[in-house]
């Protein structure tokens, strides 16, 4: 199997974002709002659902943002306790996620300005899986060490708004209510980084 | 990889989305994140002092202004009741009525 069409595969392979429909997303909501009531009066469990629910999509954001794996779960973690202890600051009025995903970015960006985590780490791993090999598995990690080195390379904000759009499915306006910036300029960012990373993504299949 | 798609676009791109949530996914065991998050919570109090003592805050400030309303609603009564009738005798009359010594006027004119 040459590159292209590995990564085509890996396209299919991997889990597609669904994008929940009006109904679904507002169910979700409510389950969300009940779920925080519960959590707010001390219930532990439910604050337990509510980490299961959310843990893979803050660690992806929070990934976005460090791009150490290790450092992402760390900030994930922060993330979680600290929205355990906002609980009363949430507004149960508003959806759920983004207040989260606030918190998480919020997080993720404090322990990389802490530990002073540079790009240039993953651009190295990056450049180093460049190299062709002739199993898929390793075609396929071509692509996703490509992937992280492009995300490495935009700027924080943009990173998060498209990791927030295309692979969480949140709405520009949720964008904007988690990264603090009018509904235009996320959608700016979405723009810029997709043009980036779709040309990375060109270049990789013309590789094979 | 994406033709159907340009940077526009309003919708999320599906194949775009999906490698790049394989390529943040972490490695890492999801269950295991999920238990150290859990376990950090539980080391918390449920109830943190601060946000307790901030819910009284609240309750208690909202049951001062009650109870401001109410009193002032007794004291206006209050004070509506005891205001003089028209039948009530002119305090100034009543004053000219009193045959005031004279000593008296004086020691009030002078303050000692």
């Amino acid at each position: 199997m040459d590159l292209a069409s590995a990564g085509r595969a890996t396209v299919k392979m991997a889990t597609e974002p669904q994008r929940p429909t009006g109904d679904a997303r507002n169910a979700k909501e409510v389950e969300d709002a009940a779920l925080v009531a519960r959590a707010r009066s001390g219930d532990r469990e439910a604050f337990g659902v509510l980490v299961d629910r959310y843990a893979d999509q803050a660690r992806r954001v929070a990934r976005a943002v460090l791009q150490d794996p290790d450092d992402a779960d760390d900030a994930a973690q922060d993330a979680f306790l600290a929205a355990l202890v906002k609980l009363e600051q949430y507004d149960s009025a508003r959806p759920f996620g983004p207040w989260l995903m606030r918190i998480v970015a919020n997080a993720a960006t404090d322990r990389r300005r802490r530990r002073k985590v540079r790009s240039a780490v993953s651009l190295n791993e990056g450049l180093v899986a460049g190299g062709a090999r002739p199993d898929v598995v390793a075609e396929r990690e071509v692509l996703l060490g490509r992937l992280r080195v492009a995300l490495a390379e935009l700027p924080e904000r943009r990173r998060l708004a498209v990791t927030l759009f295309d692979v969480e499915g949140y709405s520009h306006a949720e964008i904007a209510q988690v990264l603090g910036i009018p509904e235009g300029t996320v959608r700016s960012e979405v723009f810029h980084a997709r043009r980036k990373l779709r040309v990375l993504l060109a270049d990789w299949r013309d590789d094979g | 990889m994406t033709e159907s798609h340009t940077p526009f676009d309003h919708r999320p791109d599906t194949r775009l989305g999906a490698a790049l949530r394989e390529a943040l996914t972490a490695p890492g065991d999801r269950t295991a994140f999920v238990a150290r998050v859990l376990a950090g919570a539980a080391r918390q109090p449920a109830h943190p002092v601060e946000h307790l003592l901030a819910r009284w805050a609240v309750r208690g400030i909202a049951a001062a202004a009650a109870a401001a309303f109410v009193a002032g609603l007794v004291i206006g009564r209050g004070r509506a009741s005891a205001e003089p009738s028209v039948s009530d005798p002119d305090p100034g009359a009543m004053i000219a009525d009193v045959q005031a010594e004279p000593n008296l006027l004086l020691v009030a004119a002078t303050g000692r």
